[in-house]
Parts: structure tokens; C-alpha cells; sequence
């Protein structure tokens, strides 16, 4: 089929706090040097920000660098006053840290909700002549004839029906071509995926590791203690996960009598049993938290995952044509459970390449390379090596948990061994070791949802008559060797109830996919075991409609 | 065959929807704004009409400065130009002083055909459409499942309990949508590139020569009192028992005894 082609200068994927920071510096700069340039955002999200989710509390070092008057242009601030509290919980009671490491301090911080500050990022972005396309997907890297050099993206068809057949409204996607083509895909992108097969990017590194979150924002009560307590931001660790499994809840303030609460879960834990919605569940019953949501109402849920692997596990960063930012770069800061700040960094130092690259006409990798040198020299580096090891400890057992973070913060990160080794989190269940979550059943619809009304309150929809946009290559597997070894785990990592394993008559089984319910967070692709899961986009514009978390 | 489309920006049913503080209107802050899904049909059955006829397709619509990104939408799709009413003093009118601007807007274009939603999915009433073909005193055909351009004229269908109604009027006239239609093309991204540069024209109250008294919230015939959310959901009990017959035993208690339904 011909394709229609669009060219720009700079193709940016994904519209993430990466790609929108790096867009609008790139604008600004150009602006500044007199020069015209053609810039091009795509994201997947029916809107900006509709699929952006996060705790957060961010630290604005970037944007105060990208926008000194961000204040006077609206940027949604939620809670500007951060007093850190640091629990460890047991089944029934807490303990507060009487001294939270300085990981954990966030004074001069903000709490923001990451779908609203992207989508106000997004408009000044449109106000400075970006080209932004939400509802676009990329689905396919383009490369030179020589099949080195990335040249843009194709985005996704619209108007195919289940069975690949184009439907009435068929709308054939679109190639777009960038002279440079930034990747800001996030954690677990489907498009760096294949780059990083083609172009090698991930060779001679650490496997990269995540965390999934599942999160809410929870209108409380004006009665509630939260809203005099001395705290604003409270972080927990031990209960439900316990000291085993990596992860950790938190609960932040946020405007009009409203909090952010989510539980971030290791995915390197053992227990293919393990359910991190169920573990969300528990986490909101612990008396702690249970007490300041009391009587509250759930207004919007959602899940993502995270990318933690951090310095070990930063991908090559620039190929001929193409850049990698932010989660997908692996630029978070697992230490401080941060990764705005970074990415936006990351973002504006690709833009600083770009220029100068576009000015030359060179956008080969070796030009293009300039940037790990920029990010080797910024501050993004100096935090990232401090938490090089950070993760690794984090994944440790038990007390030896614990030594290895002490050594590690005498040392300044380096601790006994560096680098520590990380395991790929698709290898880390344990066969045999299987105990079914423990379900929290007394659903209200209103404060304690099942994970359907989840996805409801996550406004996820999708388009049903398209293919699905889960691939199993082995579909005998599912109900042979997973079902036997891991009583089929995809049923209970995945937040959004896609995958239900069910027995039909005659007792066979069978897994069945509800791929309308996805949420986007990719979860499935990291954690299963056989690697039998491959996450693409489904058609532009579908999965949630985040607009406060 | 010079079309009109009466559209309307709406709050995606599928985003936050919360009742502000005087009870009678809805909270603004994190709602996602929309083409009406009925206008949807609209603007695609105008331009179908357009590719097999020739001719233009002009989008109309009332509403604060975001209605733009709506009307960029059916531009997007491919219609030819807008014509925005944007003025403070509209703001808050009810159906019938909503028709008399629109009207007031299309009058001063030339026109053979207007194609409507049936219903804004906000307030659902059924109105606009309707008012405008009477205030233009053409014929208006609601809630069409089917429509054909013969000469002069239009050939509609409309279900109707049972069966199929098919109705002729002489053109111009307004005819508002019905699901089944068509199904809505979706704005492609070189559309979106064109529609940046297709012409959008802004009106006021006064350009369109309409006295401010008969519109606007201060002089609404309609006067929303109350608004009230849907009941919650309830959340879904899942029945657990070893064997089907116990399943289906509970199942029947629950509905004897709790539900006192049988
Ligand atoms: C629960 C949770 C809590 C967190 N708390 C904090 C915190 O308190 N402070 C902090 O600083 N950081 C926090 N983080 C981390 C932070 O959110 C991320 O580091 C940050 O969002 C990364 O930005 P990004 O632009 O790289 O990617 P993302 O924010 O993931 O954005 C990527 C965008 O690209 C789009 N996209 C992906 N693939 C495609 C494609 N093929 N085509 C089109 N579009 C595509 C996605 O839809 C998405 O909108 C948290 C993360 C989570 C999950």
C-alpha cells in the first residue's frame, strides 16, 4: 500500500514529561537562534496526558531550567508544602523512621498530577508552533535503505475490524518522517523493543527491571486526620509486600480535600501467586491508611509500570537518526522513586544535540552521541550513580536488604559489590511456590473497587472491533506449561483483568482476552515467565483517560 | 450541494463528571471535551453527500473559545471551513435561544441542506435541531437512519416501532441523525495538518444583528433547578459454591431473600 508521507525536522513518540520538555526547549532554542524548525509529537492517548500516571512529587529542577516563569504560565501545582513522613508497616500497626534518609526529603518539591501537567504542557507546546497528534500511534520504526539509519515512524491503521479487515472508516496510518526521531515511549516501549533487536542498543547491558503501580486519587472527607496532620507525603515500606518483595505505598495531598495513593510493586518478586491489585486492596485496608480514607470515594484509578533498573541499565543513547529519552532511556531515579525531573532533563539535552545536529546537516550517531556526553555531564548523571546499586539492594532478602543499604549509603552508592548483577524480572518466578493471593472481597463500588470498576474509573475504552493487540505466539502454552508450573500468572499481574484463564466443557481450559480493559501499563510483557506475551498499540486514541492521577 | 452542520462541543461521557457547588451545574476542571457523538454523524453524512454531489461542507457552532478545537475536528474530517459564535453573552442559553443564534448564523449563508445531531449527549433535549428548521421555516425530518438526495429534494428513513417510515421533503431542509447512519471517519493526521489552515471564521452576538436579551443564562425560558448523579453502581457480588447446583441454589436465595425479587 502507498502511504502518505509527512516530513518534519524532529519526530518526537510519546507525549510523556521527556518528549513534551524536549519539544518545547527545542522550539525555544530555535526561537532564540532565529531558526525554523518543523516539530512533530505523536502520543497514543485519545488527549495529552490522558495515558500520563504517576505518584508525584516532582522535583523541578528541569522545569524551572526549561521555564523560569512557569508559575505565571498555570503549571498545575496540586501541594507545594512537603512534609515527608516514612512508615514501616505491620499487618495491624506502623512505625514511623524518626529520621527519613535524604533520598526521601522533599523540601522545595511540588506534588503535581502528571496527566494534568502533561496536558498543560502540551499546550505550550501547541502555543509554540509544535505539531501535537494525540490519538497517534507509532507502530513501526522506519529505517534507511541500508536499514541502519531511523528515519520516522509509521502510525497505526484506523478502521480495521478483529479480523484484520478494513472496516467503512478505514483510515490508512501515515509515515512520518523526522530528520531525528526521539523515542519517549516510557517504560517498556513497543517501538524502542524493535530498535533495540535491530540496532543492538541494549547490548552489553543489565536487564532492565520495573515496578508496577496501581494508584488512585481518593476524595477525602474535610474530617479526615490526614488534613491536619503534620504530614503531607507519607511513604511506607514493609506491609503488604512485606521485606521480601521490593516496593513500598505511598500517599500524597493534593488540592481540594483530595490524595493520590498508590503501592508500587517490584517486579522481580517470586511468588507467582502474587497479586499486585490485591496487594493495593490490602494496602488500603492497613489501619494507617484506612483511617484517612474513611469515608472517601474513589474518583479516578489507574496503573502503570515504571522503568528502575537505572545507570546499569541505560540503553545505548543515540543510533544514526534517533534519540532515547527519559523511562525508555532508563533515566529514573529508583533511590527517590523519581523520574519526571530526569526525563525532562533528558529531553532538553536531546534538544541541545538536535540543534546543533540539524545546524550541521549531520545526524549520525556519532553526532548525535553528543548527548550521553550531555547527560555524562549533567546532573541527571551524578544522581543516577549515587542510586547505581540502589535497586539491586532493594531486591536482597530480608536483613542482608538492609546491610547492603548501609554499606551502600557509607559509600556513596557503591557498597560491597559494584555493580551489583540484576535479574531480568520475567525470570524471578518461582515454580512450585504458588499461594493464591489473598483477596480482599468486601467491595463497596465507592472506596474499595473490584478491579473492573477500576477500569471504569480509569476511563479506558477502546475501540472492541479491532484486532487484538496482545500477541501470543503460543497459545498452547498458557494452558499447558504456565497453568501447570505458575498457575497462570497473567491473571493476576495484569491491574485490568484482561487475561481470565477458563474451563469449558469438558474441562478444558482455555484463556480468554479482554484486551478492551488493557490500561496500557505493560505489565504482561515484562512479567511473564515464558515471554509469550508482546504488548503493541492498539488503534490511536484507545486505553485510559487519565485526567487527575 | 451546499452543506450546514450544526455541531456542538460536549463533555466526554466517559470523563469525571461532578457536580460543582450550586448544584446545578457541573464541575469544568477535569473534564475532556468532545464533538458530540450525534454531530459525528452528522458531519460524515455531509460529506458523503459532498463526494457524491460536490459542493461545500460548513461546520457552525456556539460555544466558549474551545469549542475551536471541535470545529478543527470536522474541518479535520474534512469539511471546509467554521463559523464559531463565540460571545460571552451566549453563554448559558437555553435550546431555544441556542436555535435562534445558529439560525440567526446559517441565514446569512447560502445553504441547500443542514444536517443536525439528534441531541447534545449533555443535556438531552431534543430541541435545537427542530427550533432552527422553524425559526428558518424549512422542513426538518428527525432522527434519520437513512438519507438520499433525489432532485430537489430529500428521501429519509426513520425506524419507527416495527418498521421502517421513508419521508420525502422538498430541499432546503434539516434532518437530525440516528445511530446506524454511518459510521464517523476519523480525522487523519495529514486532515489535521489541512484543517490548521482552513478557514475559521469568530462571530459575535452583534455581527449576526441579535439583541443579547434574548439569549444567555440571564434570560433562559428553561431554568436548570437541580442536577443529580446516577445512583452508584453497586459493586458485583460473585457467588462461590463447589458445584453449579449449589451456585444456582444461592443465587436463588439472594434473589428470594435479599433481593425479594421472585
Ligand atoms: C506510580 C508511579 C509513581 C511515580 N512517582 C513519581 C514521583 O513522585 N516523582 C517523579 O518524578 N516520578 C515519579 N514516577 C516516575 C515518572 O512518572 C516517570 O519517570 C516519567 O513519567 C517518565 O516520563 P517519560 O516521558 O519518559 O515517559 P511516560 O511518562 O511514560 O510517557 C510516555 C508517553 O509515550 C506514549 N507512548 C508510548 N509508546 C507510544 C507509541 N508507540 N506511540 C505513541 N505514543 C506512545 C505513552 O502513551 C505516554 O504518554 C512515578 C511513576 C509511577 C508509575
Amino acid at each position: 500500500m502507498e502511504r502518505e508521507q509527512l516530513e518534519f525536522d524532529v519526530l518526537f513518540v510519546g507525549a510523556g514529561p521527556a518528549n513534551l520538555a524536549g519539544a518545547i526547549h527545542l522550539k525555544k532554542l530555535a526561537q532564540q537562534q532565529g531558526r525554523e524548525i518543523e516539530v512533530c509529537i505523536i502520543e497514543k492517548g485519545e488527549s495529552i496526558g490522558a495515558h500520563s500516571l504517576s505518584g508525584a512529587v516532582l522535583d523541578p529542577k528541569a522545569l524551572i531550567d526549561l521555564m523560569p516563569d512557569f508559575r505565571e504560565k498555570g503549571c498545575p501545582i496540586e501541594e507545594t508544602d512537603l512534609r515527608d513522613g516514612v512508615f514501616y508497616l505491620t499487618a495491624t500497626g506502623q512505625l514511623r523512621l524518626p529520621y527519613a534518609p535524604p533520598s526521601m526529603h522533599n523540601e522545595g518539591c511540588f506534588i503535581i498530577s502528571l496527566s494534568r501537567f502533561c496536558a498543560w504542557l502540551g499546550t505550550i507546546a501547541e502555543e509554540l508552533g509544535v505539531n501535537i497528534f494525540p490519538g497517534f500511534a507509532g507502530v513501526e520504526a522506519l529505517y534507511d535503505e541500508a536499514g541502519r539509519r531511523v528515519i520516522g515512524v509509521r502510525t497505526g491503521d484506523k478502521g480495521v475490524n478483529k479480523d484484520g479487515k478494513p472496516k467503512s472508516n478505514f483510515e490508512p496510518g501515515v509515515d512520518l518522517l523526522g530528520k531525528v526521531t526521539v523515542f519517549g515511549e516510557g517504560p517498556k516501549g513497543s517501538l524502542i523493543r524493535e530498535v533495540g533487536k535491530k540496532l543492538g542498543i541494549f547490548a552489553g547491558r543489565m536487564p532492565q527491571v520495573f515496578e508496577t503501580a496501581v494508584k488512585e486519587v481518593i476524595e477525602i472527607p474535610a474530617a479526615s486526620p490526614f488534613l491536619a496532620s503534620p504530614f503531607t507525603v507519607l511513604h511506607t515500606f514493609g506491609y503488604p509486600l512485606g521485606l521480601n518483595t521490593k516496593g513500598g505505598g505511598f500517599l500524597y495531598r493534593m488540592k481540594e480535600n483530595r490524595v493520590s495513593l498508590g503501592l508500587v510493586v517490584g517486579l522481580d518478586y517470586e511468588d507467582p501467586g502474587l497479586e499486585p491489585y490485591q496487594e493495593f486492596l490490602r494496602f488500603k485496608k492497613h489501619p494507617l491508611i484506612a483511617d484517612i480514607i474513611r469515608h472517601g470515594k474513589v474518583l479516578q484509578q489507574g496503573a502503570k509500570t515504571l522503568a528502575a533498573g537505572g545507570l546499569y541499565t541505560m540503553p545505548q543513547l543515540a543510533v544514526d537518526g534517533a534519540l532515547f529519552v527519559g523511562d525508555s532511556a532508563s533515566m529514573l531515579n529508583v533511590q527517590r522513586l523519581k523520574g519526571i525531573h530526569t526525563a525532562m532533563k533528558s529531553g532538553m539535552l536531546a534538544a541541545e544535540t538536535i540543534l546543533t545536529a540539524v545546524g550541521k546537516g549531520d545526524v549520525s550517531a556519532a553526532t548525535l552521541g553528543d548527548y550521553r556526553v550531555k547527560v555524562e555531564g549533567s546532573w541527571i548523571r551524578n544522581e543516577l550513580y549515587a542510586a547505581r546499586n540502589f535497586g539491586q539492594a532493594l531486591s536482597q532478602k530480608g536483613i542482608a536488604k538492609f546491610i547492603t543499604l548501609g554499606a551502600q549509603f557509607v559509600t556513596g552508592g557503591r557498597g560491597f559489590v559494584d555493580p551489583m548483577n540484576i535479574t531480568d524480572d520475567a525470570s524471578t518466578l518461582q515454580a512450585g511456590r504458588f499461594r493464591p493471593s489473598t483477596q480482599v472481597q468486601d467491595h463497596d463500588g465507592k472506596l474499595y473497587l473490584d478491579k473492573l470498576t477500576g477500569v471504569y474509573l480509569s476511563g479506558t475504552k477502546h475501540e472492541e472491533d479491532q484486532p487484538c493487540h496482545l500477541l501470543i505466539p503460543d497459545k498452547e502454552l498458557c494452558v499447558t506449561r504456565c497453568w501447570e508450573t505458575f498457575r497462570s500468572p497473567c491473571t493476576r499481574f495484569c491491574p485490568g483483568q484482561v487475561y481470565e484463564m477458563i474451563q469449558e466443557e469438558g474441562g478444558r481450559r482455555r484463556l480468554k482476552l479482554t484486551p478492551s480493559n488493557c490500561l496500557h501499563c505493560k505489565t504482561c510483557e515484562i512479567k511473564d515467565p515464558f515471554n509469550n506475551i508482546i504488548w503493541t498499540c492498539p488503534e490511536g486514541g484507545g486505553g485510559p483517560n487519565y485526567s487527575i492521577v | 450541494m451546499d452543506i450546514v452542520v450544526l455541531v456542538k462541543q460536549v463533555p466526554d461521557t466517559e470523563s469525571l463528571v461532578q457536580i460543582a457547588g450550586d448544584g446545578a451545574s457541573i464541575k469544568k476542571d477535569d473534564i475532556k471535551w468532545v464533538m458530540n457523538p450525534y454531530d459525528e454523524l452528522a458531519v460524515e453524512e455531509a460529506l458523503r453527500i459532498k463526494e457524491a454531489k460536490g459542493g461545500s461542507v460548513t461546520i457552525v457552532s456556539v460555544g466558549p473559545q474551545k469549542t475551536q478545537e471541535t470545529i478543527r475536528t470536522a474541518l479535520a474530517m474534512g469539511a471546509d471551513k467554521g463559523i464559531h459564535i463565540n460571545d460571552p453573552l451566549a453563554e448559558g442559553s437555553d435550546s431555544l435561544a441556542t436555535a435562534k443564534i445558529l439560525a440567526a448564523a446559517v441565514k446569512a449563508i447560502p445553504f441547500h441542506l443542514i444536517i443536525a445531531g439528534q441531541r447534545a449527549v449533555d443535556e438531552d433535549n431534543y430541541q435545537v435541531g427542530a427550533a432552527v428548521a422553524e425559526l428558518l421555516g424549512i422542513p426538518h425530518v428527525s432522527l434519520v437512519a437513512k438519507a438520499e438526495i433525489l432532485d430537489g429534494k430529500i428521501r429519509c428513513q426513520r425506524a419507527v416501532e416495527g418498521g421502517t417510515v421513508v419521508v420525502e421533503a422538498t430541499l432546503p431542509a434539516l434532518f437530525t441523525t440516528q445511530r446506524g447512519l454511518n459510521e464517523p471517519r476519523y480525522a487523519s493526521l495529514p486532515g489535521i495538518m489541512k484543517a490548521k489552515k482552513k478557514p475559521l471564521e469568530a462571530k459575535t452576538l452583534a455581527d449576526l444583528g441579535l439583541d443579547p436579551a434574548a439569549v444567555g443564562a440571564a434570560h433562559r425560558k428553561v431554568v436548570v433547578k437541580a442536577l443529580r448523579l446516577p445512583p452508584e453502581r453497586k459493586a458485583v457480588r460473585m457467588i462461590q459454591a463447589e458445584t453449579p447446583q449449589a451456585i444456582a441454589a444461592e443465587l436463588v436465595r439472594i434473589l428470594h431473600e435479599e433481593a425479594k425479587l421472585i
